[in-house]
């Protein structure tokens, strides 16, 4: 039997059915789609990403997932600190319902929030009176955005503000810092990264979303329409070519954003972690 | 290692529910009780009018005609069929990821080898392209115009706009979080036991029965707690690849939606209600399987294991 | 500026940590808290520097009740244990924070900012290192930076908080040495906690030890040594 490299056993295994799995579910598949984009040719392919519908879809769904997720930030930190740091009846349901947006359907979610907000109900009642619509327009793609994008920020930097050193803040006490000049001058650039890495994952999270969208958009062409449904739209149409150009820049951006994100990670553990 | 906190919730963030330092009391650092009070009140806010609301939307308005319209929604044959196949999705859907789960943690966990990063990143691979294209993917190899298209077509056999693709979108949309579930864990306790048992000549399978397996149960149920819901619920990639054909090709959502486009929203809502109640369930089981995960790894440390 | 620690108690849930503590510092003088761990010497240091406040009794500066006072208005410089340094920021950073905190009104120009950091960086034997980050030193520069930046604020009194216990002995015999040296220039009133006698009876003026709480005998070194208050004392210092 010759030499092993590894101490347990089941490597070759793990590592055989783990691949031969990816490479069935993810690589093929992804392969193809980068294939059918490579064989499509340069104009096919500018025209498909570029047509006018198109880039107004890019508009609110790079867009608006921009400013769901900013919304995000600031409340998910809002939210981070006072499930960290306070004590307060309800706390421990507040914690657990931070994950709904991540259990809760898609589609469960859509419906709900554009019964929530339709014209003549709950919320949407309120803001009719004064000409404001939200169902159907660019807000309610918003609403839609920041619902989903929540847990993402929050979860990222529980953890890491559990983890603060009390020290450093009392310190910063005794050196004469009031309340908010320590949160500003300490406490909050050690927060920086990690808020920043939560909200690039709200962003990448929201710029694909679909269910909890499609329905409180109304998927108005040109104003309230996202992109994956742009996708939707070209297969319904047999557009293959179409179809797959439009997912490739979809991969293409979420492959940017998940490169920012792990960036930001390591900038994030570099200053935390290591001293 | 910062991929710990990543991706919304379902890594093992620790104790956070458990009362941290910072509010142990400690008065000299901490706001005064009117700034405490308003930040906790515009949380309160935010999260009664973004989060729970919705929540609250699906059960007002599935039993806002009555309790018998309510129970009429789930008679009708298609919301049967949607129910049922929704089910079997996710019986075949569940166990795959649960056992590719199980072999990606071991073989990240246990040894070291080149390209692991770039292992673990394709495994966070679904977490960030959009659920469409979960779909389209599918569509691209195995739809008339595909890849295998012509193929398929001339052996008779229908993989989109059929179940077997639809198991396959959901699969591919589900297949992170019982490996997400297990990685952290099985990193933060180490190799150590199951080394011990090597030693002693324990071979893969009982080491992995009788030493992983009771270590790491609540980490995955935990995750196929998560896989489950994900996998019932999935909307966008199964929406691309169904074909949405009543009673053939509808899951739970994308019936709902038909439910809804028809303006039968009693019905849409009440077939949502159950998807509901089960996300509930999850959040439910999910903090309980934390809670016990995180206990068992501090009894872990505390059991002796050398502090490095 | 003398202490006046006057029955102070302090109770941790159901833990009495401090019961009834009495404690004076003259001006200028460098006293050490000497006891067992858990005897409660780091609480009424803290205290002291308005990290915690005592359920019953008062402290005094020079005289001056600053109980009711908060950390940030009490002008008690404090050494931690573990530092405690502001990681993101640089050493001068560190050592400027103090005064870039003073309000407006109070906050000194940027030159003279420099110039103060860079005198105290000299103070420590630091000069030069003040772009550097804190992890980029070792645990015996830290602890000066920590020093350095605690007395850019002109502290009233400066506390230590078992200022060497992290460093490895020939480090932390070198600090000794360089805390008698500082005092004996600058004669700043000084306490310091430690549970390490030696450390204790090298370094200080006189010292005061505790234990579960409670005061068991304050004197000069060899007052302590060489009239034993009671039989912890006695057995606390090995004597016999």
């Amino acid at each position: 039997m010759s030499r092993r490299k590894h101490v347990l056993p089941g490597f070759g295994l793990t590592m055989g059915y783990t691949w031969i799995y990816l490479g069935i579910i993810v690589l093929l598949p992804f392969a193809g789609l980068v294939l059918k984009t490579g064989t499509m040719g340069w104009e096919d392919f500018w025209k498909a990403v570029s047509s006018p519908q198109v880039v107004a879809s890019y508009k609110v769904s790079f867009g608006i997932s921009f400013l769901a997720a900013l919304t995000n930030g600031v409340f998910g930190f809002l939210a981070a600190w006072v499930l960290v740091r306070y004590d307060f009846p309800g706390r421990k349901l507040l914690d657990a319902i931070t994950d709904l947006p991540f259990a809760l359907p898609t589609a469960v979610a859509g419906i709900a929030l554009t019964a929530l907000y339709a014209p003549n109900e709950w919320i949407g009642q309120f803001f009719s009176p004064y000409g404001i619509k939200i169902s159907f327009t660019l807000i309610g793609v918003y609403i839609a955005l920041t619902f989903i994008g929540l847990p993402f920020v929050v979860r990222t930097l529980q953890p890491v503000m559990a983890d603060l050193s009390v020290e450093v803040e009392e310190a910063s006490a005794t050196l004469g810092a009031g309340r908010w000049q320590t949160f500003w001058r300490v406490i909050f650039p050690s927060l920086l990264p990690s808020l920043l890495t939560g909200v690039t994952l709200a962003y990448g999270r929201a710029v694909g979303e679909f269910g909890s969208v499609v329905f409180i958009s109304g998927n108005l062409p040109f104003k309230t329409e996202i992109t994956p449904l742009m996708i939707i739209s070209k297969l319904e149409s047999y557009d293959y070519n179409g179809a797959a150009a439009i997912g490739f820049v979809m991969l293409a951006a979420s492959f940017v954003i998940v490169l920012a994100s792990n960036a930001l990670q390591g900038w994030d553990a570099r200053r935390r972690g290591q001293a | 290692m910062g991929r710990k906190a990543e991706g919304a919730g379902i890594a093992m963030a620790g104790p956070i529910s458990m009362v941290t330092r910072h509010q142990a009391g400690r008065r000299a650092t901490a706001e005064s009780p009117p700034v405490k009070v308003v930040l906790i009140g515009v949380v309160l806010l935010f999260f009664g009018l973004f989060l729970a609301m919705p929540l609250v939307v699906v059960f007002h308005e599935a039993f806002k005609r009555g309790a018998a319209v309510f129970v009429s929604s789930f008679t009708d044959r298609y919301t049967m069929d949607a129910i049922r196949l929704t089910l079997i999705v996710a019986a075949i859907a569940v166990p795959l990821n649960t056992i590719f789960g199980l072999a990606a943690a071991w073989a990240i966990t246990r040894f070291h080898f080149r390209g692991k990063t770039m292992l673990t990143s394709l495994i966070d691979l679904p977490l960030w392209v959009s659920p469409v294209i979960g779909g389209l993917i599918y569509v691209l190899l195995f739809g008339r115009q595909g890849w295998f298209g012509p193929w398929l077509q001339a052996n008779d056999i229908r993989i989109i706009f059929a179940v077997p693709g639809i198991v396959l979108a959901t699969t591919f949309v589900t297949f992170p979080y019982v490996a997400r579930g297990l990685i952290p864990l099985m990193q933060a306790q180490g190799s150590a036991e199951e080394e011990a048992a090597a030693t002693l000549g324990a071979n893969g399978w009982q080491i992995f029965l009788r030493v992983t397996i009771p270590k790491i149960k609540w980490g995955l149920l935990y995750g196929i707690i998560l896989c489950n819901a994900r996998a019932m619920g999935e909307f966008g990639a199964v929406s691309v690849v169904s074909g949405h054909i009543r009673g053939k090709t509808n899951t739970m959502p994308l019936h709902i939606e038909i439910l809804y486009n028809e303006y039968q929203f009693s019905a849409a809502f009440a077939v949502s209600s159950l998807l509901a109640i089960l996300a509930l369930v999850t959040l439910v089981l999910k903090s309980i399987a934390e809670w016990h995960a995180t206990r068992q790894l501090e009894a872990g440390a505390r059991a002796g294991e050398p502090q490095s | 500026m003398s202490i006046e620690l006057h029955k102070i108690s302090k109770t941790f849930g159901k833990f009495p940590a401090v019961k009834q503590a009495d404690l004076v510092v003259q001006t200028g003088e460098l006293v050490a808290l000497l006891g067992p761990s858990g005897s409660g010497k780091t609480t009424i240091l803290r205290i002291i520097a308005g990290l915690e406040f005592p359920e019953a009794g008062a402290v005094s500066f020079e005289g001056v009740d600053v109980t009711g006072i908060s950390a940030y208005k009490r002008r008690a410089g404090f050494v931690f244990q573990s530092y405690a340094l502001f990681n993101h920021l640089t050493i001068f950073e560190n050592i400027a924070f103090g005064l870039r905190v003073l309000p407006r009104a109070k906050r000194p120009p940027q030159n003279e900012i420099s110039n103060k950091v860079e005198s105290l960086l000299d103070a420590v034997q630091l000069s030069g290192l003040g772009k550097r980050l804190p992890v980029q030193l070792s645990g015996g520069q830290r602890q000066r930076v920590a020093f350095a930046r605690a007395l850019a604020i002109e502290p009233r009194v400066l506390l230590l908080d078992e200022p060497f216990g992290a460093l490895d002995a020939k480090v932390r015999k070198e600090l000794r040495r360089w805390l008698r040296a500082f005092h004996e220039k600058t004669h700043l009133t000084t306490l310091f906690v430690t549970h390490d006698q030696d450390e204790a009876f090298e370094v200080a003026d006189r010292v005061v030890i505790i234990d579960r709480g409670t005061v068991q005998q304050a004197g000069t070194p060899d007052e302590v040594r060489n009239q034993p208050a009671n039989a912890f004392v006695r057995d606390f210092l090995d004597l016999s």
